[in-house]
């Protein structure tokens, strides 16, 4: 208190000069700030409205036992303890950090390469046909992916016509009905509709940097993996954070591409996060539970995503 | 510094968010979710009438959509039969209605007949009216004692007795189909009569390199056999207690331990086919169809697609017993219609409901390849084909009120427990024991909520 009546009075002396001018000013300030809160308002109220109020309204169930129809009961935390030691639960969630390889590792480096690539050859029409093709998978469903792949995995399908064609019949199997195999060859689908989009990304940033340093680094005889090194990769900094933070927010929050290829089986093997919620709200009707595991996947992803985010903005 | 401040004001955008969030709780803790709906059902009574009249009458029916067929053909007679009343029915996608239904019946304006899957939910919410006045008016007791019992919900929430809540519009049945030319092959000269008839014809199949039971694990289909074992060694009661939630009834007992090793033995012996976990269901019948397999463990709903691949090749029998046992099967409702609590149409919905145990409305869920609600004398199918067999074979299970329910709908979560453990047993990755003790703490658990 004695602090800020004595701040607040040495303040003064060196202040705006009359007391008239100074609200005149606090005035203008606050006109221009209602001025602003106006233009933001409808977007800020649906976003409320559509995006806050769910989320806040998630948290809240996952406080109660709640069958989606009757009274609710307050269960405190109890929901987050179980999701937290049922190790069902708990390996889902391993399942969908290990699917990150899949998701945001193969895109990633795979994508990078392809651009480095056609930045290198610059073949006319090269170009344009491989953006189309990498970038196909990208306009397709995941759900509709995944149907597609799920033929392509069967046991007659077209992944064990191949292998049988190059004499390796022997390690041919219902890939998605395999317990060691069957999360890989979700992780498999989930590289091939990630790749199209990173690469695209990856070319149109590779676009940006200047074609000088290029040249330089070519008079300098650099091979292609220094320029790679030292130029490319560089420059794509802040392309290959949005890359890794959108395709790891697929891995975590994978649903579509796993529901319709396995549905989490065999057994457990593929269970995510993003499959038990669903699982959890709507066939078993525990919304309470469904909604603590989303609480805790959202903040899971946080926890992932901003220290990548800073890694990436940071100079 | 820049970056500092904006750092400092994004952390607290965050600490305003999480205190919202531990606050949001606290604020809302006097109306826990779900008070909105909370009106105890003090339900109008209704005079019990069982003359429709001549005023028109408008009701709406919901149902899954994979029924759309056979409900408007049962709309259909019963609008011949009643002039003045029109029924207006709503689909959505079977997996879809099974999940909205709780919601649609809790609505302020329900349909005024709805299919129900989760009963003892519902009624326990006081959603659906007690059908105990109509069953007296058109004399509902003298329904099959096992069909009654599917419709029937206590006040503990424990189906099979209690008052009767639903009418299924007909019944589903399952059991062994097999290929003739395969079983001549094998030397099988009759259909198995006894679970020792059918190892042994299995055995054979094996011998001859012939895949003796085909299943589409990737959608459970071994439950089909589990359950199968469970009937034959632990009997309808015990099944049906389980999957009615008496108090007590467990499947954690060495009888269920027994009949699941059974199964057990079965796929290590590789009576199934290798790439059962990566087969679905569709599939599997579709490799049935073309021969790969001597018999396959499904129901009424494969009938027209497997008669129309092999014609005369292909025969019908209910599951086999232990020797001198009377017969036993699964045979769910088709559709488990209910009045919602909040329908104002109630005695006209009941004479719906009523009408399909007649004899126009069970002649309309044959014709639609199902087997009829109630009982009687035979309806008229095409002798010699494989739906006659498969009405035969109902009509015996019916006699002997031996219909049982699927062990997957003995509690909401229970058929997301069944699926993972029996693609784990037939892969050796968890044995008979730890599949019973399984299945039995994840029902306590769903029973205990």
């Amino acid at each position: 208190m004695t602090t800020a009546t004595s701040l607040s009075g040495a303040e003064l002396p060196s202040g705006p000069p009359g007391p008239n001018h100074h609200s005149a000013r606090r005035r203008a300030r606050f006109r221009r700030g209602v001025t602003g809160w106006l233009f933001i308002a409808p977007a800020a109220l649906m976003y409320a409205a559509f995006v806050l109020r769910p989320l806040l309204t998630t948290i809240w169930y996952s406080f109660y036992n709640w069958d989606g129809i009757s009274v609710g009961t307050w269960v405190g935390v109890d929901n987050y303890r179980f999701v937290l030691t049922d190790p069902q639960l708990l390996s889902s969630i391993g399942h969908a950090f290990f699917l990150i390889i899949f998701f945001a590792g193969v895109p990633v480096i795979g994508g990078l390469i392809v651009a480095a690539l056609l930045q290198e050859i610059k073949i006319r029409g090269l170009g344009t046909a491989t953006r189309t093709l990498l970038f196909l998978p990208q306009i397709i469903p995941g759900a509709a992916a995944a149907v597609a792949w799920v033929w392509m995995y069967a046991t007659n399908g077209t992944v064990n016509q191949l292998l049988s064609a190059v004499g390796l019949e022997s390690v041919t199997r219902a890939w998605l009905g395999d317990f060691d195999w069957a999360l890989v060859a979700v992780g498999i689908i989930g590289s091939w509709l990630g790749l199209g989009f990173c690469t695209i990304l990856l070319i149109a940033g590779i676009g940006k940097i200047a074609p000088e340093v290029y040249e330089a680094a070519r008079l300098d005889g650099a091979t292609f993996f220094t320029t790679f090194r030292y130029v490319t990769v560089p420059g794509l900094r802040a392309e290959i954070g949005v890359c890794v933070t959108v395709t790891i927010i697929a891995a975590l929050a994978s649903f579509d591409i796993v529901f319709m290829s396995t549905q989490g089986g065999p057994g457990y093997a593929t269970t995510v996060p993003g499959v038990q919620i669903y699982q959890l709200g709507f066939t078993e009707s525990r919304v309470g539970l469904a909604s603590a595991l989303a609480v805790v996947l959202t903040a899971l992803i946080l926890a992932v995503v901003l220290p990548i985010q800073r890694l990436f903005r940071e100079t | 510094m820049g970056t500092g401040h904006t750092s400092s004001v994004r952390r607290a955008g965050f600490v305003a968010v999480l205190s919202a969030a531990a606050v949001m709780p606290l604020v809302a803790g006097c109306a826990p979710p779900g008070s909105e709906n909370a009106n105890p059902g003090a339900q109008t009574p209704v005079r019990v009438n069982t003359d429709l009249g001549t005023e028109p009458v408008e009701l709406t029916l919901y149902d899954g959509a994979g029924l759309k067929k056979v409900d408007d053909a049962l709309i259909a007679a019963f609008t011949e039969l009643h002039p003045n009343v029109t029924i207006t029915a709503r689909y959505d996608p079977d997996d879809v209605q099974a999940v909205n239904a709780p919601r649609v019946i809790a609505s302020s304006d329900p349909p005024d007949i709805a299919r129900v899957i989760a009963l003892p939910g519902a009624v326990k919410n006081r959603q659906l009216t007690d059908l105990g006045p109509w069953a007296d008016a058109y004399g509902w007791e003298q329904l099959p004692p096992g069909q009654l019992a599917m419709y029937r919900v206590d006040k503990n929430g424990v189906r099979g007795t209690g008052s009767q809540y639903t009418m299924a519009s007909g019944f589903t049945v399952t059991g062994l189909y097999y290929n003739k030319d395969l079983a001549a092959h094998v030397g099988m000269t009759r259909p198995p009569a006894s679970l020792h008839e059918l190892e042994q014809s299995m055995s054979a199949a094996k011998q001859r390199g012939i895949v003796p039971l085909m299943a589409g694990n990737k959608s459970g289909q071994v439950t089909f056999s589990v359950q199968m074992m469970l009937n034959a060694i632990l009997g309808r009661d015990a099944v049906n207690d389980w999957v009615f939630n008496v108090p007590g009834a467990t499947v954690d007992t060495p009888g269920a331990v027994d009949a699941v090793r059974v199964v057990a033995g079965w796929a290590a012996d590789g009576y199934f086919p290798k790439d059962t976990n990566g087969t679905d269901s569709t599939t599997a019948a579709g490799r049935f169809a073309a021969g790969e397999a001597l018999f396959y463990a499904s129901g009424n709903w494969d009938a027209a697609t497997l008669q129309a691949k092999m014609g005369d090749n292909v025969g019908f029998i209910l599951p086999p017993v232990r020797d001198g046992d009377r017969p036993v099967a699964m045979s769910d409702p088709v559709s488990n219609f209910a009045i919602p609590a909040g329908s104002d149409k109630k005695n006209a919905a009941a004479a719906f409901l009523d009408f399909l145990r007649s004899e126009q409305g069970r002649q309309v869920v044959v014709d639609g390849g199902f087997a009829p609600s109630g009982s009687g004398p035979a309806t008229l199918v095409e002798p010699d084909t494989l739906r006659a067999e498969i009405q035969r074979a109902f009509a015996t299970l019916v006699a002997a009120d031996g219909q049982v329910q699927f062990v997957q709908n003995a509690t909401n979560g229970m058929s997301g427990t069944w699926l993972p453990q029996v693609q784990m047993l037939v892969a050796g990755k968890t044995t008979a024991a730890d599949l019973t003790a399984a299945v039995q703490s994840s029902y306590e658990q769903d029973l205990a909520r």
